[in-house]
């Protein structure tokens, strides 16, 4: 299992466990983070599950493709160097721990 | 395991007037079943449906060979998948995102919708399907898309042409010959005002894929948006109506609403409600197991979301228009990449700008009638008609 640490817009902080192999997006919806909606169901198609990255944690997790980079222009919040689309982001044991920050809204 | 059971007795006339009732034993009896009147295999769980439409490598929407293709002349980006779905998507997107939304966008719809509203008259009765939903539904529309020169009749008209064309799964001549006219007047228009948007990029949606670095081919950019006419009216329209229809039925919940001022929620609860896009199909590309039944290859299932978006499951008291809701995750805009890319333009315009200016304007709207409100359709489903006192 792989754990993640979501911090909420108003600060509140909640652990989840995954297995790997599961995208954070993934994670978050099954266990009901409000703060993630992943509408398109992880298909990099609706930016609904925007997450900003912990800084310390950034230079573990693989860099933006394409298609996510693309997407990310549709975010409602706002898009900074630490944003990414939680569903392209598969959780491996290298990840363990990671940090991940919500925006106010995902609409 | 063995196939779906089957149902010979549900009629296309029913699951047209009045599916809830169908859906509900179904969800019951039979979630997974073949219904022969559709030919189809109909899909009624909350988990199904999103399953279905979250695997699209199982699950295609590629098949060029529905009616589709001759209504809008063109094999569509609603009908692919991968690659091709997305990049024609993508070409549009940039004109729908919740920043140009903001920025460019929700100052001029609500000077629209005020306009429309104000033209309602002051007193007596009005039918607010005919004389608000659908107008203004039309004009929002025709401004995103870039092509303002359309006037709200004529859009109104290609979009359901486009609708029925697209349904006419009986391949009468008839449709097909009424989509032939609306896609030469629609051709004629594009034609007439691309040159315009080269001259001049802005934000519409015809601008940015006409402009694009490396945009999309003419043709295709032609029926991303006829896509948007034939998709983009109805929906607003319907929701509009069914959540107008929902709050006045009950005055202690609208007071509520206006107290809170909970029209985004409202607006959640209306599309969850009646979905506008009640159900959709799917291909299915290898032989599968949905619910413990084999679903062969080659079989279309439909995922009915109106359904889903009742089940017992997934909510309490389902059958019930409540805005107050512990948590909603309704299907109204589907699911997977085939997402409707319109859900921010429609949460924007219904829930944010025309539920409130509309009340606003008539704090007092009642419906005296609400049995004298009637509801059409399968696969899109709404009012169609909404006789409301304004005052």
């Amino acid at each position: 299992m792989v754990q993640v640490h979501f911090v909420a817009h108003d600060g509140t902080r909640t652990s989840v466990e995954a297995e790997a192999g599961t995208s954070i997006m993934a994670a978050a919806v099954a266990n009901g983070i409000d703060g993630i909606v992943g509408e398109c169901g992880g298909a990099a198609m609706c930016a609904t599950c925007h997450v900003y990255l912990d800084p310390a944690d950034a230079a573990r997790v693989p860099d933006r493709a394409e298609i996510e980079e693309e997407m990310l222009d549709s975010a409602a919040a706002e898009v900074t160097g630490f944003s990414r689309l939680s569903c392209q982001i598969t959780l491996e044991p290298g990840l363990d721990g990671l940090v991940v920050h919500l925006p106010q809204s995902q609409h | 395991m063995p196939l779906a059971p089957s149902n010979a007795e549900v009629s296309f006339d029913q699951l047209t007037l009045d599916p809830y009732p169908v859906y509900r034993r179904m969800r019951a009896e039979t979630p997974v079943v073949r219904v022969e009147s559709v030919k189809r295999t109909f899909l009624t769980k909350a988990a199904h449906t999103r399953l279905v439409k979250d695997n699209p490598e199982l699950f295609s929407s590629n098949d060029p060979n529905t009616p589709m293709q001759p209504a809008f002349r063109a094999h569509t980006l609603m009908r692919k998948d991968g690659a091709a779905h997305r990049r024609e998507r993508m070409a549009m997107q940039p004109s729908f995102t919740p920043k140009v939304i903001k920025s460019n966008w929700a100052e001029k719809y609500e000077a629209i919708a005020k306009d429309y509203i104000a033209r309602l008259p002051q007193d007596g009765g009005v039918d607010l399907y005919r004389d608000l939903c659908g107008p203004v539904a039309a004009r929002i529309l025709a401004v995103i898309l870039g092509i303002e020169d359309a006037t709200d009749e004529q859009m109104m008209r290609w979009s359901q042409n486009l609708i029925d064309g697209a349904g006419n799964f009986a391949w009468r001549p008839g449709p097909f010959e009424v989509t032939d006219r609306a896609n030469d007047e629609m051709n004629a228009l594009f034609d007439r005002i691309a040159q315009r948007h080269l001259a001049d990029p802005g934000p519409s949606a015809f601008s940015v894929m006409l402009n694009a670095k490396d945009p999309i081919p003419r043709e295709q950019i032609y029926a991303n948006l006829k896509i948007a006419i034939g998709g983009g009216i109805n929906e607003p329209r319907d929701a509009l109506a069914t959540i107008v229809y929902g709050l006045l039925r009950d005055p202690g919940q609208f007071e509520e609403v206006r107290r809170q001022e909970a029209w985004d929620a409202a607006f959640e609860e209306g599309v969850r409600w009646v979905a506008p896009i009640q159900a959709s199909s799917r291909l299915v590309l290898e032989d599968c197991q949905i619910g413990g039944w084999d679903i062969p290859k080659g079989d279309t299932v439909m995922t009915i979301q109106a359904s889903s978006n009742r089940d017992e499951d997934v909510y309490e008291n389902g059958e019930d228009f409540i805005v107050f809701r512990p948590s909603n995750p309704h299907q109204a805009f589907g699911s997977g990449p085939h997402h409707c890319a319109g859900a921010n333009i429609a949460r924007r315009t219904v829930g944010q700008i025309m539920l409130p200016l509309l009340f606003d304007a008539f704090p007092r709207m009642s419906l005296p009638d609400a049995e004298a409100v009637q509801w059409r359709g399968f696969g899109f489903r709404g009012p169609i008609n909404l006789p409301v006192r304004l005052n």
